[in-house]
């Protein structure tokens, strides 16, 4: 019992004389070396995996459902040699595949994390110095093995069914690739919406939403691959085709990057450097859309359609990824102001990250409206859609400065936490789409009146998308977006000097 | 120099001030310990020191690092037991400390090794290869010290280490305790039972409302309060069991609360508790003066007194005159 905790390390085992011996000696170091150089959570997840009832009772009904399929496939093929049943199988055993990697690898891998947060395990993997980022990695990748080892079971199954004929081996191959893009994409959200709720109403909330989101995930992806292996070679003729793989797994490697960095911020210190990945992986997600949606313009003979496209989605999303970033709190740990610059955008803290995204909204509105002005001959009545492009960040910048401002205006610091802020974006945006329609059917005006209307971010927006056939120009006017424009600006500066000097109180304190 | 010093520690959570002005210092091989009541602020401290959180102002040195600016630097130098042990269902005792030592950085045989030697340490080895899940809650609790140790830290902080152990459990975590502070470690413990703490500690500090109340040895502790309020020592009087009938034993209640500076007397079972009141600053020679005044008027009624006894004031009492059960 009080015998000390020997430090020292013991001296190297004797090196084994025979010959087999050594061998042996020089596999288990070998082994050791790379056990050491995994990710340690690699190492327990999957030890800890492969011991739980959810991984054998789902594997062994995967195994039997497999089984059963290829039995009935025997017998109903064994009669015709000529019969083309391999698409019908093929679905079979993915269906099989897919309830496993879809639903209970990203389910166990958002249990395992909410459950490292509940248990308070958390704390102490953070204070091994593994770090977030690495410890996020370790869990995704621990899971992803486990993936593996369900899809090393159906892999026979899934080769089997393209010699029962009817479906060519490309098909097969671009409906297992986006299956694994899917599948890591959804293991990602899973371990990301694990961090979102801290208390326990919250984490009930968040339990049955991803169940929801992963049953409508699984349905979405079972339902894809029936229309590939349905459609069959012809897909891979169709450019529109190519287009959509393309889009999705741009979409899914950025969402999944930006979810996985969100998640490694939530988990991170007050004293570290924790927003520096999400900011990041949002400006990289511009620059790189931006880049694209060039590209695309570009091959599509400078297409007015393509830069409205990128213009209005990208700004949606941008919005969306807005309310989170500039919802930090006020200022920063002390370790951090010392390596902080004013132009230190990435670095924690609400005022920076306001500034960042309203520098990115900005530089995207600009991008596709400039793209608009210099696309090959755009008809007259397409000139709304250029002013949407801008009206839609404009909105953004707008009604995040407000939900920014107004938790910050009050005394109580209880409404500028991070959800305070979020949940007053959604409630301003709500109530702006909302009263001023009602108010100008009230006082007898249209539902959709410009006016009434010009800060109302879903009619004002649709209103600006609008092209008035009767007037033969668009239904607003040009100097009313830049009103709006200057609104939002006004807006933006007030809220930036209310968030430095709230900043400057933070430290000084 | 200390290893530890915190000097005027402040966490603020919007308009609740959750520790304040907090001070203190710790030598490496002593053992401090925390007391206080529920919400005084000892974990929202403990995480502080743990570096899980940020002070709104202060400073923590731990071997000259600032646990503030350069919280990284101090890390490994801390171990952190939370209230909640921590470990995972589904791994063996082994496992479970072989998944840390890699977390902590240790590699091959330097790491079984060390997660040997921590076993041996806690007493853990034959139990290497049980799954955590079917130890014991003491067992459980040595699985989390031994995880605490991987490191060689120099600070241990331990939040409520021996909350919910049996008495054999809570015996063999004092000599745990007691040995790690032998090799050199500083560790500071927070918890409510207090009999425990005062065994084991070199130090104590009593915390409310996010105030540090006092702090310094137990024993002078101790004296610090005696020496500055009102002291109410208490004292067991048995009469024979065979000589006293009921009459005796109301004789000796009235007789006992006649006598100056007596307060209270309660019949408990076949003994009598007596509470004196002394005036402040009265040491302890005056108080066992006082008792003696009274054993003598019990023998000159010629009552039947087998045994008389005055209970020694602990860390209890000190906790109780210090704290007024304010929640911060």
């Amino acid at each position: 019992m009080s015998v000390p905790v020997d430090t020292a390390v013991s001296p190297p085992a004797p090196e084994p004389t025979a010959s087999g011996g050594r061998s042996a000696a020089a596999a288990g170091a070998w082994t050791e070396r790379w056990g050491d150089r995994l990710n340690p959570l690699v190492v327990k997840e999957v030890r800890q995996g492969l011991r739980t009832r959810v991984f054998w009772v789902c594997f062994g009904l995967m195994l039997l459902a497999c089984l059963m399929v290829a039995l009935i496939a025997y017998v109903d093929t064994r009669e015709s040699a000529n019969a083309r049943h391999g698409q019908g199988y093929f679905f079979a055993f993915f269906v099989c595949l897919g309830l496993a990697h879809f639903f209970v690898i990203p389910y166990s891998a958002y249990r395992s994390l909410a459950r490292e947060r509940e248990d308070e395990t958390w704390v102490l993997l953070v204070l091994t110095g593994l770090g977030p980022r690495r410890i996020l990695r370790g869990k995704v990748a621990s899971f992803l093995v486990q993936a593996s080892l369900y899809a090393s079971a159906v892999g026979p199954f899934l080769l089997f069914s393209y010699f029962l004929n009817g479906i060519a081996l490309p098909t097969i191959l671009v409906v297992l690739g986006l299956g694994g893009a899917w599948l890591v994409f959804v293991t990602v959200a899973g371990v990301c919406a694990a961090t979102l709720a801290d208390g326990r109403l919250g984490r009930a909330f968040v339990h049955f939403a991803v169940l929801a989101m992963l049953g409508l995930g699984l349905l979405q992806a079972l339902g894809a691959s029936y229309a590939m292996t349905e459609l069959g070679d012809r897909m891979l003729r169709e450019s529109e085709f190519l287009y959509l793989v393309g889009a999705a797994l741009v979409l899914m490697l950025l969402d999944g990057w930006l979810l996985f960095e969100a998640a490694a911020s939530r988990l991170a210190l007050p004293t570290e450097d924790y927003t520096r990945g999400p900011r990041r992986a949002v400006g990289v997600q511009v620059a790189i859309a931006m880049l694209l949606g060039l590209a695309v313009w570009w091959f599509e003979g400078r297409s007015h359609s393509v830069a409205e496209l990128f213009g209005l989605l990208g700004g949606a999303h941008l919005i969306v990824v807005g309310m989170f970033v500039v919802s930090d709190v006020d200022g920063q740990a002390r370790a951090q102001r010392a390596v902080s610059q004013p132009w230190s955008l990435l670095r924690p803290g609400a005022l920076r990250g306001f500034r960042w995204m309203a520098l990115l909204l900005t530089a995207w509105g600009l991008f596709f409206w400039g793209l608009e002005c210099l696309s090959a001959n755009p008809p007259l009545r397409h000139l709304p859609l250029r002013m949407a492009t801008l009206a839609m960040p404009t909105y953004g910048v707008l009604f995040l400065s407000l939900a920014v401002g107004l938790g910050r205006r009050v005394r109580q610091d209880r409404l500028a936490t991070p959800v305070a802020v979020r949940v007053s974006f959604v409630a301003s945006v709500a109530l702006a789409s909302a009263l001023p329609p009602l108010a100008a059917v009230l006082t007898g005006f249209d539902g959709d009146d410009p006016i009434i209307n010009l800060f109302n971010p879903l009619v004002g927006l649709v209103n600006f998308s609008s092209y008035d056939y009767s007037a033969g120009g668009p239904k607003m006017a040009l100097e009313l977006l830049y009103f709006v424009v200057g609104v939002a600006l006004l807006a933006a500066f007030a809220t930036d000097r209310m968030l430095a000097e709230r900043e400057r109180r933070a430290h000084a304190s | 120099m200390s290893l530890l010093e915190v000097k005027g520690l402040r966490r603020d959570y919007g308009a609740l001030r959750a520790v304040d002005d907090v001070s203190f210092s710790l030598e490496a091989g002593s053992i401090l310990g925390f007391i206080g009541p529920n919400g005084a602020g000892k974990s929202t401290t403990l995480r502080i020191l743990a570096t899980l959180d940020v002070p709104t102002s202060g400073e923590v040195l731990l071997d000259g690092h600032s646990l503030v600016d350069t919280p990284d630097r101090a890390r490994p130098l801390i171990g952190y037991m939370p209230d909640r042990y921590g470990t995972y269902d589904d791994v063996t005792v082994f496992e479970f400390l072989d998944f840390f030592a890699r977390a902590y950085g240790l590699k091959g045989a330097a790491r079984r090794q060390r997660v040997e030697s921590v076993m041996g340490f806690t007493g853990l080895t034959p139990l290497a290869s049980r799954l955590t899940t079917a130890l014991s809650k003491g067992m459980r609790q040595r699985v989390a010290l031994g995880r605490t140790l991987l490191h060689d830290p120099r600070l241990l902080l331990l939040d409520e280490p021996a909350d919910g152990l049996d008495p054999r459990a809570r015996i063999e975590l004092r000599e745990l305790l007691r040995a790690l502070a032998d090799q050199g470690k500083a560790v500071i413990i927070s918890s409510h039972i207090l009999t425990e703490l005062a065994e084991i500690c070199d130090t104590c500090a009593i915390i409310e409302q996010g105030r540090l109340l006092a702090t310094g040895k137990v024993e002078d502790l101790l004296q610090q309060q005696e020496a500055g309020a009102v002291v109410t020592p208490e004292l067991t009087v048995r009469l024979a069991p065979g000589e006293a009938g009921e009459a005796v034993w109301a004789r000796a209640e009235r007789l006992l609360l006649e006598q100056p500076r007596v307060t209270q007397v309660a019949r408990e079972g076949e003994s009598l508790r007596v509470r004196l009141e002394l005036e402040a600053g009265t040491g302890p020679a005056q108080a066992d003066a006082a008792a003696a005044v009274l054993l003598a008027a019990l023998v000159g009624a010629g009552l039947p007194v087998c045994a008389f006894s005055a209970r020694e004031r602990n860390l209890e009492d000190a906790f109780m005159t210090v704290t007024k059960g304010r929640v911060a």
